[in-house]
């Protein structure tokens, strides 16, 4: 019965995706306006603050806030920093990182509303014909440090300098000024507010214009490139911090094919080449989102696993692999079926 | 009681309570809650933490107000002034929260304090609150009990004086009004670095029963029109201009390059395939 509906990884994925979407999203609609102040407040995903029907928040608001109002302002006022200051940061830290601990980056692959809408408008561009833009080994290198510069310069370095008065209070919350989850998620609520743009201060005009062209970009780009923002999410390098500690691990083996095989390497909607090269722990990369699909497109039997606790969940296998082929290539080209642009069709392979 | 706890504002003749935020930085928060136009002994605070010592305190008025410290737990306070004269009971009452709301307040909002109550439904969440030209629902009741028909004031420190009436389960829907003049800032809210202009409002109704004539009002603050100080236009032509940018991504790559892609793809599933 369960495998009728959810033949592959990827639809069962997907069902969850839809169901996350609509929990951060709507869910205050569903399970009451305060519900966002009581699930978390920490969750480990872009579900945005902004939006008044959510029904949770993002951690990275509360980052801000903290390290703006809390942290910045004590640490003037030295003489009043004792832990009671830090208590509520490292409460919705741990609270996050607990959460966290349990699903792993599971967060990025499988709850965070950012990631899905990126992932349909992906499959649009795929029926659309549109090409594949991809990094290859040489240039996704220059992609990957940027996601660590947003959570040190955005998240945590100017609204902890605002805090402390040495930055204009407009970079209180400077990440979430640029963030495309902020207009994604209120767009989705009819929710015409965010994106228009704020025209009180130069700071505000800067970062709104800044936040509303990445959004643009992210949009079209997503058509034609596999989640072209969580390449430089903050949360990607939140999580990436911790990775290690999960119980929930992708595992890969050493296998004697993987050097001419390098399937997984495609169906890798992050592009981590590592993936097909490397086994152990380098194989578990900081950009993996654990999707799952490079479990589902590598051919050899157990090859690559995911485990949680040790007890594996699912598991690489030829005969999967066979089935999967036939529904989509591993760049997630449909087969059978239709592509709107045929002049593009007879362009890609598959 | 004395000072200037008690006074009337000049732009309502309607109870209402005053908060301000007081003490050094966010832990030592204190509140001080001033009655205007009603004269009362102490202020009830009621807690969303219910369960809580503190769940429900009779804070003492001094000539400056009554002293709302932060509990641990912050939330939702629901706080309320009463005055009995003769026949005449009058209540003020407003809401505040600390920083980490808590629990959800339904359960403290819905709790009888007063004979006849007006009641947010819902109170604005934190990150939010009632601004201009938004539709905000409010329960009015006695003893519990729904009024229908029951005719509402609603005024603000801005000028608007108009008149609801609520539907058959006692509810009124409050549009805010627009009417801040466009270049005057008439106070902050929140913290003095963060300007957000803002201005008060009050929804008062009267009821009599029993021979006593109850008047309730519920106070609280609303900012501008969620599109003051915003550009629609600009917004959608950066959205626009960053989404021009990244047309060229979705241009067809060269033939050839993308055939011998194709090629190179397809010779590796086949592979696999007859591997396996």
């Amino acid at each position: 019965m369960l495998k009728t509906i959810f033949p592959t990884l990827t639809r069962f994925r997907f069902a969850i995706q839809l169901l996350m979407l609509f929990v951060t999203v709507y869910g205050g609609a569903l399970l009451g306006t305060y519900m966002v102040d009581r699930i978390s407040q920490a969750l480990p995903s872009l579900a945005c603050a902004y939006d008044k029907k959510t029904g949770d928040q993002c951690i990275l608001i509360v980052n801000q806030h903290q390290l703006h109002h809390r942290i910045g302002e004590a640490l003037i006022k030295a003489q009043e920093i004792t832990l009671k200051v830090f208590i509520p940061t490292l409460i919705s830290v741990g609270t996050f990182f607990a959460l966290f601990f349990f699903l792993n980056k599971a967060f990025c692959g499988w709850v965070c509303p950012m990631g899905t809408v990126q992932e349909i408008v992906y499959r649009i561009g795929r029926r659309l014909g549109r090409p594949l833009n991809r990094f290859d080994s040489g240039n996704v290198g220059r992609v990957r440090p940027v996601k660590w510069l947003m959570l040190l310069v955005l998240v945590l370095g100017l609204p902890l300098m605002a805090g402390m008065g040495l930055a204009s209070n407009e970079l209180g919350d400077p990440y979430c000024q640029v963030c495309p989850s902020r207009l994604v998620t209120t767009l989705l609520t009819a929710d015409v507010e965010q994106i228009a743009l704020r025209t009180s201060t130069g700071v505000n005009f800067f970062l709104g214009a800044a936040g509303n062209a990445l959004f643009g970009f992210i949009i079209i780009a997503a058509l034609a490139v596999r989640q072209p923002f969580c390449r430089i999410c903050p949360l990607l390098s939140w999580n990436a911090l911790f990775q290690r500690l999960s119980p929930m691990q992708l595992v890969k083996k050493q296998h004697d094919k993987c050097d001419k095989c390098s399937v997984c390497e495609k169906a890798c909607p992050m592009d981590i080449h590592e993936i097909g090269r490397e086994h152990g722990r380098k194989a578990f990369h900081e950009d993996c989102t654990m999707c799952g699909r490079c479990v589902e497109y590598c051919p050899d039997d157990d090859v690559i696993q995911i485990k949680f606790f040790g007890v594996k969940l699912f598991g690489s296998s030829r005969e999967y692999y066979k089935q999967r082929v036939k529904l989509e290539t591993p760049e997630g080209l449909p087969k059978n079926k239709v592509i709107w642009l045929t002049q593009a069709k007879e362009n890609q392979h598959g | 009681m004395g000072g200037g706890a008690g006074k009337p504002v000049a732009w309502t003749a309607f109870p209402t309570l005053k908060t301000r935020m007081g003490g050094e930085g966010r832990e030592g928060r204190v509140v001080t809650v001033v009655p205007q136009g009603i004269v009362a002994n102490s202020i009830d605070a009621y807690s969303n933490n219910i369960k809580d010592a503190k769940g429900h305190r009779q804070l003492p008025l001094d000539m400056a107000g009554a002293k709302l410290d932060k509990p641990e737990a912050g939330g939702f306070h629901w706080l309320a002034a009463r005055e009995e004269q003769d026949d005449k009971v009058r209540v003020a009452s407003t809401v505040y929260f600390f920083s980490n709301p808590g629990k959800n307040p339904t359960a403290l909002f819905m709790q009888q304090k007063h004979e006849l109550e007006i009641i947010p439904q819902p109170f604005p969440r934190e990150h939010s609150r009632y601004r201009a030209n938004e539709d905000w629902k409010f329960l009015v009741r006695f003893n519990s009990k729904p009024l229908a028909n029951q005719k509402i004031n609603l005024e603000t420190q801005n000028g608007t004086k108009t008149e609801l009436v609520s539907d058959a389960q006692g509810v009124i829907t409050a549009r805010m009004p627009d009417d801040f003049k466009a270049e005057v800032e008439q106070k902050t809210a929140g913290s003095t670095d963060n300007r957000r202009r803002s201005s008060d409002f009050v929804l008062a109704t009267e009821y009599k029963e029993g021979g006593k004539s109850y008047l309730t009002a519920f106070n609280g603050s609303y900012g501008p029109d969620a599109f003051d100080q915003r550009s629609l236009a600009m917004g959608l032509g950066f959205t626009l201009l960053g989404m021009i940018s990244a047309v060229p991504l979705l241009r067809q790559r060269k033939p050839a390059k993308q055939a011998a892609d194709a090629r190179q793809s397809a010779a590796t599933e086949t592979a696999n395939h007859k591997d396996a």
